[in-house]
């Protein structure tokens, strides 16, 4: 039998529509949630997914680290249930890493079927961080944590609603295991309500266009994505390239922690073998299979055709070969919350390696991590408690044509900072500087981006503090001869400024009102030799103010 | 006596529309901009259309006017050296913004420079908290350094930026005396001034704008303003801005950032006027140009507000009308993407060359060539036949298309067709079904050259079942002009949580409010008769970070609802917006807004015809394709023929100066008493390709 084919015009206006269900999820889940993660970082996702679980639209601005989660959490459900026990009205809840092929618990995915004449024709998806999942630290992705169990709630993929009815049992059990559930409870309302939103929208497209012609255009799609993509890897130059970096410790005190990567590239396939990375470690920096995959879509993606639509055609194209139970492909019971930063390790070693065969759309190493703070305590007035987490852009590694951007998130996240008056406004803290830190980009042609330093002082109580931070041993290395970017630092500055440093992934420590909590980032690699700078661009490096005149000295002449 | 002149300025053309308030005459008149002096051509327009007309200029009672001056300063990155004086510890809030990347995947894109650059962002020692008490007090000595670097930096602007000045605007005042005595010739911007709202980035960002626009843009009003007191010595200028409102050349001065999204604006202003006389009070429009189109959503003869906005790059918050722009127009170039998929923009071929079937040397297929292929644009040309179509060259722009992917040119072009209106599709359902808006519920309301083109197949689309084509859809911002109110937004932001005794809280940031406005009134001097005012609660539940706009029944600070009624209006809004509200949930008051409305004495009504007996003829049959296979015989009209009470069923096609419109197979038109189209779209089930 031959499949009915379909033309490049319909494709794209079907296409466009599938797009705009999932970016209209999208926003209404953004506008309507009670995360800050959520509402103020944007730290979601939304996608539809075909019968078969196989990803055929994201929402543009839904997050890579999210793409393959995704995939993962539908493959867990399609395993577990049978399509008989799949039915109209379901909705599924899930978020465990090593049970549902999910990325980090704060992740909690929710999964919708959509029928169109009794049959079963795709899935509304949406993933959304929520800002505790409780465990043994607010805010679920503390530094400390050794297993999976400290880190909060896991839940396989399981029946939230069946059949329009909410499973009270269920959701009684997941609010009871949080910090926070009355928004929770919120968060949860605005992913369901995203999910009935997609299911009536895509009903509206299966009235258009009948459920066949969809189920030929999401092949169709697939196929496309897949093609196009090997088509610009098919302009690579062939070959084996290599590449390994450190990443600085596992929070549990053992420390460089290697990423080794061999990208082989033979005509329009391309293999990214993790062969010489470290096992999985004691501490929370496990990344699971999927966030794994998912960082290889995204740097793929960015060195080689960014616009690229997302879809399990990028999926299908990226090879991964990693150990289960490494670093990069950790198994039960590995704690993985911070599996962010060792994602954007990830991005940096397959950058490194690929290098020599890019040397236009390669960068140097950038900030390099998902510095994550989290701040907690009560409220002094009320008692109530209070959970903020905040992650912390930096330098952006220096780039063929131009320098790394300063203060900016880099690579597989992107997401909005909390507004300094919004943070004075809802919890009892107080942010003294949020500020770019002088000569912390690395020298070179095209230097490094600047860091990031945004200090935070509690106002009449104790405040506990955790942090992720990461490059605060290790720096960012240039390339082609540019130079190191600075590392970054947790540090307490107590009323007369004295400075202790903190560990680089503090747990739980207690903060006197008064004391700053400074937290620093790092700053970008720079791209080409110092040398080559133009005096312009150093001219205008010291007139910003951005470097000193000593670091001009030392690195320039 | 009594004419008021609606002069907007756009990139190509400035257009006229004049009525007389008395006897309801009106006139248009469209003359060449001056971009490099815009002001030119509207004294030149002025003069030409009052002579053609037998307007005496001395019976302009009124002169309003719309420009693009300050957006065009902005993209071409014309404007001021601006200064920034901001709280210590934040020099770089500017810069790193939401610290995000403007795409994800893009390692080489980046968000443009800020306009000030770090060597003149300076920081005082001062310190406010979140309920505006003094966390650091602000020292004279401080003050004055601050002022002093400024004056050094050599710079034609200041933008004064602290934190929580939306709360307390104490110390950004005190520094704005200080500038105002040291620095007169700088021109000062307050954050606490421009739009007094939490969430910094964005206040500053609006701020920093404004300081970079007031030099150049007060160097265009006094110009502008010279030029027209010759003319017009006696008529009252209103300026227009980007929540649809004028105001007067001294408040423009000093808020030109409020200007930089008047453009669509005044479109949206004409649509509601026009629809109002029609009684249309719910209204979707379409105002597709050359190389992109705006749409936005009226509802009960009031256009839908946003809060934020980006501008060529930065973030502004201003209370601006709803208007959602994109890459596409008749202009706007068919291509295929890397996976063999056809896009349709938002590439344009321009003004120059211009689509192939301009005949000036354009080669791309573009969405003109796809019409004039299909048989719906006048082969006699444009402009009353003063621009020729060239079928030939439109056919052979869009032949290589159509060998890729082994259609003929005319489904080929079909599919052009088919993509632009998806794409505007995708554009309505942001502004409508995103904000929680069934288009069902509206008439489309088609504008701008291309708009009535492919207006009927976007209702289609979105099952909207009527297409009303205002009698000028060319001029409609001008139009839009001349019924403008005058408008002023006030904003304060206090956070009160809907409790039994919430009025008594709200009174009193409401009555700072009001007592602005009653400035604002006298100021404008708007007569006590004409004076308006609206009120709208910006309420989220406790604990989420977007807010939602209720606007209140009831204008006077006096009626405030009582909690349970707030409670659900509040309520009402989350269900029609999210599809969901978290009954029980604690809910707050983040805002107060206070909307001042200089009302126009009268709406004018022009124009108005006897309707017709007899049926409209067209002027020629031609073949058009609806649809691929073969072609329709379908009836050409000119508009002018077209009278009240004429009545046309689908297909046919209405040429007029500068715009088709597309009446679709099935559809039927009638000719309202106001000489608008009204269209009945035919509901079907859409052909498979």
């Amino acid at each position: 039998m031959t499949k009915p084919k379909i033309d490049p015009i319909t494709l794209e206006i079907l296409l466009n529509a599938l797009r705009s269900v999932a970016d209209e999820a999208y926003n209404a889940l953004t506008r309507s949630a009670y995360s800050t993660n959520i509402k103020e970082r944007k730290d979601h996702s939304t996608a539809v997914m075909d019968a078969k679980g196989r990803l055929i639209a994201q929402a543009e601005n839904s997050l890579p680290i999210h793409l393959s989660s995704m995939a993962g959490l539908m493959r867990a459900l399609l395993e577990k249930y049978s399509v008989e026990e799949i039915r109209e009205g379901d909705i599924f809840v899930s978020n465990d890493p090593h049970a549902a092929g999910g990325s980090h618990l704060p992740d909690i995915n929710l999964a919708m079927p959509i029928f169109y004449d009794g049959k079963l024709l795709a899935f509304a998806c949406n993933i959304a961080h929520h800002a505790d999942v409780g465990g043994m630290a607010p805010g679920s992705v503390a530094g400390g944590m050794t297993e999976i169990y400290q880190e909060g709630l896991r839940i396989p993929a399981v029946k939230l609603f069946d059949r329009g009815m909410l499973v009270r049992d269920i959701f009684e059990i997941l609010l009871l295991n949080v910090r926070v559930p009355s928004e929770r409870r919120g968060d949860y309302n605005a992913q369901i309500a995203a999910c009935r939103l997609s299911e009536r929208r895509m009903t509206e497209i299966a009235e258009r266009y009948s459920a066949d012609t969809l189920k030929v255009a999401f092949d169709e799609i697939i196929r496309r994505t897949e093609n196009r993509l090997r088509a610009a890897i098919q302009d690579l130059p062939d070959g084996i390239y290599s590449f390994e970096d450190l990443m600085d410790d596992d929070g549990c005190g053992n420390f460089d922690i290697r990423i080794a990567i061999t990208v082989r590239i033979s005509g329009d396939r391309i293999s990214f073998d993790f062969e010489g990375t470290a096992p999985q470690a004691k501490g929370n920096i496990n990344s699971p299979y999927n966030a794994s995959h998912a960082t290889l879509c995204y740097v793929l993606k960015a060195l080689v055709d960014p616009d690229v639509p997302n879809n399990e055609g990028v999926l299908n194209v990226c090879e991964m070969i990693a150990e289960p139970g490494s670093l990069v492909n950790c198994i039960a019971p590995a704690a993985c919350a911070s599996r962010a930063n060792t994602c954007q390790r990830i991005v940096d070693v397959v950058i490194g390696a690929l290098a020599a065969a890019i040397p236009e759309a390669a960068v140097a190493a950038s900030n390099g991590a998902n510095t994550a703070a989290v701040y907690s305590g009560q409220f002094p007035r009320s008692g109530e408690p209070y959970v903020y987490l905040e992650t912390i852009g930096g330098g952006f590694g220096g780039r063929a044509t131009k320098d790394g951007t300063d203060g900016v998130q880099v690579h597989s996240t992107n997401t909005s900072n909390l507004p300094i008056e919004v943070v004075e406004s809802e919890y009892p803290l107080r942010v003294t500087r949020y500020e770019l830190v002088p000569n912390s980009g690395g020298a070179g042609e095209h230097r490094g981006g600047l860091a990031i330093r945004r200090d935070v002082m509690p106002i009449d109580h104790f405040c506990t503090f955790s942090g992720q931070g990461e490059r605060f041993r290790l720096r960012p290395w240039g390339l082609f001869g540019g130079e190191r970017g600075e590392n970054g630092r947790f540090a307490l500055f107590n009323p007369k400024e004295r400075r202790t440093t903190l560990p680089g992934k503090p747990m739980a420590v207690e903060v006197p009102p008064g004391t700053t909590i400074s937290v620093q980032t790092a700053g970008g690699g720079g791209y080409g030799s110092p040398k080559k700078r133009s005096a312009s661009a150093q001219a205008a490096d010291l007139a910003s103010g951005k470097f000193s005149s000593e670091f001009m000295k030392t690195h320039y002449e | 006596m009594a004419w008021t002149v609606g002069a907007d300025v756009g990139g190509t053309f400035t257009d006229f529309y004049a009525v007389n308030e008395i006897d309801g005459r009106f006139a248009v008149h469209k003359t060449l901009s001056t971009p490099s002096n815009p002001a030119r051509a509207i004294t030149l327009g002025l003069e030409e259309m009052c002579r053609r007309n037998g307007i005496d200029v001395k019976d302009i009672e009124r002169f309003s006017h719309g420009t693009t001056v300050g957006t065009n300063i902005l993209i071409q990155r014309k404007g001021a050296r601006v200064a920034v004086i901001t709280t210590e510890g934040f020099r770089d809030l500017l810069e790193i913004g939401r610290q995000t990347r403007p795409k994800i995947f893009s390692l080489q894109e980046d968000y443009p420079p800020p306009l000030a650059p770090r060597m003149h962002r300076f920081e005082v020692e001062e310190r406010m908290g979140p309920n505006g008490e003094v966390v650091q007090p602000l020292g004279e000595e401080d003050i004055a350094l601050a002022v002093a670097k400024v004056r050094e930096s050599g710079v034609d602007a200041c933008a004064v930026c602290l934190l929580f000045s939306f709360v307390s605007d104490r110390h950004e005042k005190a520094i704005a005396a200080a500038l105002g005595y040291a620095a007169p010739n700088v021109f000062v911007s307050l954050s606490s001034d421009i739009y007094p709202e939490i969430r910094e980035y964005e206040r500053f960002s609006t701020a920093v704008l404004n300081a970079y626009l007031q030099p150049a843009f007060d160097d265009y009003l006094t110009l502008l303003e010279s030029n027209l007191r010759e003319i017009i010595p006696a008529a009252v200028i209103g300026m227009n801005q980007s929540n649809g409102g004028l105001t007067s050349i001294g408040c423009a001065r000093d808020y030109p950032v409020r200007t930089v999204l008047s453009g669509p604006a005044a479109g949206v202003l004409g649509a509601i006027d026009a629809g109002i006389r029609t009684s249309y009070r719910d209204i979707i429009t379409l105002d597709m140009g050359g190389t992109s189109a705006d749409v936005s959503l009226i509802r009960n003869g009031d256009a839908e507000i946003c809060t934020s906005r980006d501008v060529a790059g930065f973030p502004v918050r201003l209370p601006m009308l709803d208007v959602h722009t994109i890459g596409a127009g008749g202009g706007s170039v068919a291509w295929f993407d890397k996976d063999g998929l056809m896009k349709v923009g938002p590439i344009s071929a321009g003004a120059a060359p211009g689509p192939a079937c301009y005949g000036q040397g354009g080669t791309e297929p573009t969405v003109s060539d796809a019409n004039a292929v299909l048989g719906r644009l006048d082969s006699n040309g444009l402009l009353d036949g003063e621009m020729t179509l060239d079928l030939d060259a439109a056919r052979e722009a869009i032949r290589p298309a159509a060998k890729r992917i082994g259609f003929t040119v005319e489904a080929t072009a079909l599919g052009i067709i088919d993509i632009v209106v998806s794409n505007m599709v995708h554009a309505v359902r942001k502004i409508s079904v995103e904000r929680g808006f069934d288009p069902r519920d509206f008439a489309l309301m088609p504008f701008g050259g291309a708009g009535g083109l492919h207006a009927v197949d976007v209702a289609r689309l979105l099952k909207i079942r009527t297409v009303v084509v205002p009698r000028s859809p060319g001029i409609l911002c001008a139009q839009g002009l001349v019924v403008a109110d005058k408008k002023e937004d006030l904003v304060k932001t206090a956070r009160i949580r809907v409790s039994d005794d919430y009025r008594e809280t709200a009174f009193l940031a409401l009555g700072d409010l009001m007592a602005e406005l009653g400035e604002w009134f006298e100021r404008e001097r708007i007569p006590e008769g004409e004076r308006d005012q609206k009120i709208a609660f910006d309420m989220r539940f406790f604990g989420q970070n977007y807010e939602l706009r209720v606007p209140l029944p009831n204008s006077g600070a006096g009626m405030l609802p009582d909690s349970d009624s707030l409670e659900s209006m509040f309520l009402a809004e989350h269900r029609r917006s999210y599809g969901f509200a978290n009954a029980g949930d604690d809910i707050e008051i983040v805002n107060i807004r206070l909307t001042g409305i200089g009302h126009r004495r009268n709406r004018i009504s022009a124009g108005e015809a006897q309707p017709a007996a007899d049926s409209p003829e067209p002027h020629s049959i031609r073949p058009v394709y609806f649809k691929p296979g073969e072609p329709t015989d379908t009836p050409m009209f000119h508009r002018r023929a077209l009278v009240p009470g004429h009545r046309i069923a689908g297909p046919a096609i209405i040429g007029q100066l500068d715009s088709t419109t597309v009446v679709g197979i099935g559809d039927s038109l009638i000719v309202d008493r106001h000489s608008n189209l009204i269209i009945e779209i035919a509901q079907h089930r859409p052909e498979q390709r």
